[in-house]
């Protein structure tokens, strides 16, 4: 046993992140063009673009709308990169190239792959956002420095929202076809849904719910929260335990599905 | 490569090794109704080269995802090196080396890349493993072809760097399941000499196949498998000697006329021991002296269409023990 170190979890999450970093590698142009094109096009195009036009037009929000919308064009983004990472990654991990099968057979546990490429993608979305916060701060849209607190905002709610699809990519059999269900029907929608262009109040009542369901609209909520001020102390703790709980409760399932999986 | 055999003594002195390897009992494994594996004893002591032979479908392939540490049993039990499954998958799994069925390898990363990797998830560190990834690439004749990408490469090849992947712990057991399945016949006979050596250097070596030649060139012992059940046990030798003669007359007649040909040729054996088996297209003689057998064929009027004298193999003794061929 002489070169092989006694198992540690911790590293074992690390080891699972670093074969991503090897991976990664290798799809760094695709990875680039999203983390800074993806922010480009959205703080031009709407935060500026339709922003000047809200602006002309009594703007009724309290600051400019690229202050108000960028943050949560932020969450959004980290969390819709998010999902795709723990959606078809996942998915070809278990069926089409078969590494988790290949990590089974080493020391390393179901649990622990599972949570090494969750953490891969956290580490991911948190260097996505700190990109996106950098381009919003280029262009105007911050005013004050508590706005550092999207990037772990939009982390925490990527990944309450990625657990949850890696669970469905463990279960899934079939070629991924539900994935574009996932994304048609449910991504997309909460992007729209969730008070990413204006205050859900705006929506009528059916529409505010799907705003509260989602956990998006949380994540949005304290990141704007964070750029703009005025949100209050119990709702930050209801946000964050809302997003905590999907997150834990997707992290649980995705474990135990991990482990039925990869013991057939 | 000098690391396995090194290890082998290494471990002898620093703990007190399990003189069985592998040891199992009435072990099970079902699948909803269906029984995959159903009550087999199995014990593989340290440097023995054990295999699992049988059509697909035995049992074989449960039977080492159980061992791998990777499946649960159903019942039954079962000790690796000495330790339980359940309790010490991770300890376990971490002196085994594993050869799947299917490749798991990452095409998208080079070949080196793929070694490195798997040791990491070993918890190896980046200066042990230079080294040692340099031996197994020279031992899986991949020298050449270290930082190239692992798409391209032939099936071969990746079969090699697969093997080279799971010796990069110094396993004390190597679990190889149809290593050399889906391979073409150089490709086999390349993988069978790399096999070979590591048997030599004392590595415990655990495989299933469904090919005769692969179990009886690389088993010291080995079990034969059906339907999740081992029907005969022992060297190639002993199951030859045991459930098989010592040649084999094949005699191959026009197509349908085969079975009336066997019926006919069973008359004229005299011994109980032999006996003819009548496949679809041709008729096998069990029989003590095969040139013999054939000269009393044509005594008695029979003209097959071409027919040969061998030895006998692993597939009789399969052919014997279930009725059916080894490969359908």
């Amino acid at each position: 046993m002489s070169a092989v170190a006694a198992p540690a979890s911790r590293s074992h999450l690390w080891q699972v992140v670093e074969y991503q970093l090897y991976v990664g590698r290798r799809i760094w142009r695709s990875m680039f063009i999203v983390g800074v094109f993806t922010p480009l096009a959205y703080v031009l195009s709407l935060g500026i673009g339709l922003g000047t036009v809200v602006n002309n037009h009594g703007n009724s929000l309290g600051v400019p709308y690229l202050v108000y919308v960028a943050p949560a064009f932020l969450t959004a983004a980290a969390l819709q990169i998010a999902a795709a990472d723990a959606a078809y990654p996942i998915m070809a991990g278990f069926k089409w190239i078969r590494t988790f099968h290949g990590m089974a057979a080493t020391p390393l546990t179901p649990a622990q792959i599972c949570d090494g490429q969750l953490m891969w993608v956290a580490l991911r979305i948190f260097a996505n956002s700190v990109v996106y916060l950098a381009i919003m701060a280029a262009f105007g849209g911050t005013e004050r420095w508590w706005v550092v607190l999207c990037v772990p905002i939009a982390t925490l709610t990527a990944m309450a929202f990625a657990a949850p699809v890696a669970a469905i990519a463990a279960i899934m059999e079939n070629e991924g076809n539900g994935f574009n269900m996932l994304f048609r029907f449910i991504v997309t929608p909460m992007f729209l849904f969730s008070g990413t262009f204006y205050p859900v109040s705006e929506l009528p009542e059916w529409g505010r719910w799907l705003a509260y369901i989602s956990p998006l609209w949380h994540g949005t909520e304290l990141a704007r929260g964070s750029a703009i001020g005025h949100i209050g102390g119990l709702a930050v703790l209801g946000h964050l335990a809302y997003l905590l709980l999907w997150f834990v409760v997707g992290l649980v399932v995705a474990r135990w599905r991990f482990g039925v999986r990869l013991s057939k | 490569m000098v690391a396995p055999s090194s290890r082998a003594v290494a471990d002898v002195t620093s703990s007190p090794a399990p003189d069985l390897l592998i040891e199992a009992h009435g072990l099970t494994k079902t699948f909803g109704d269906f029984t995959a594996v159903d009550g087999i004893d199995v014990a593989v002591p340290r440097g023995e080269a054990f295999g699992f032979l049988g059509p697909n479908g035995a049992g074989k392939s449960s039977t080492m995802r159980m061992i791998a540490c990777v499946a649960p049993i159903t019942s039954g039990s079962l000790r690796i090196l000495g330790m339980d499954p359940v309790s010490q998958g991770p300890r376990i799994r971490a002196r085994l080396g594993v050869v799947p069925q299917q490749d798991t390898l990452d095409l998208e990363l080079t070949v080196r890349e793929n070694l490195y990797i798997y040791g990491r998830y070993f918890g190896m560190s980046r200066a042990a493993l230079r080294p040692k990834i340099d031996d197994l690439l020279d031992f899986a004749q991949l020298t050449e072809r270290a930082d190239a990408k692992v798409e391209p490469l032939s099936g071969g090849m990746k079969r090699r760097l697969t093997i080279a992947r799971s010796l990069i712990n110094d396993p004390d057991i190597l679990l190889l399941d149809e290593p050399t399945t889906g391979l073409d016949p150089q490709a086999r006979h390349v993988l069978w000499d790399r096999l070979y050596r590591l048997k030599q250097q004392g590595v415990t070596l655990v495989l299933t196949t469904h090919y005769m030649d692969e179990a009886e060139q690389l088993c010291d012992r080995l079990v034969v498998m059906d339907a999740g059940r081992i029907v005969a046990e022992g060297s190639p030798q002993q199951l030859i000697v045991a459930h098989s003669t010592r040649e084999v007359a094949e005699l191959r007649f026009a197509p349908g006329e085969n079975a009336a040909a066997a019926e006919r040729i069973g008359g004229l054996l005299d011994d109980a021991r032999e006996r003819a088996e009548v496949l679809p297209d041709r008729v096998l003689l069990y029989v003590a002296d095969g040139e013999r057998a054939l000269a009393r064929a044509h005594e008695a009027g029979l003209s097959p269409i071409s027919s040969l004298v061998r030895r006998s193999t692993l597939e009789d003794v399969f052919l014997r023990l279930t009725g059916r061929s080894l490969i359908d």
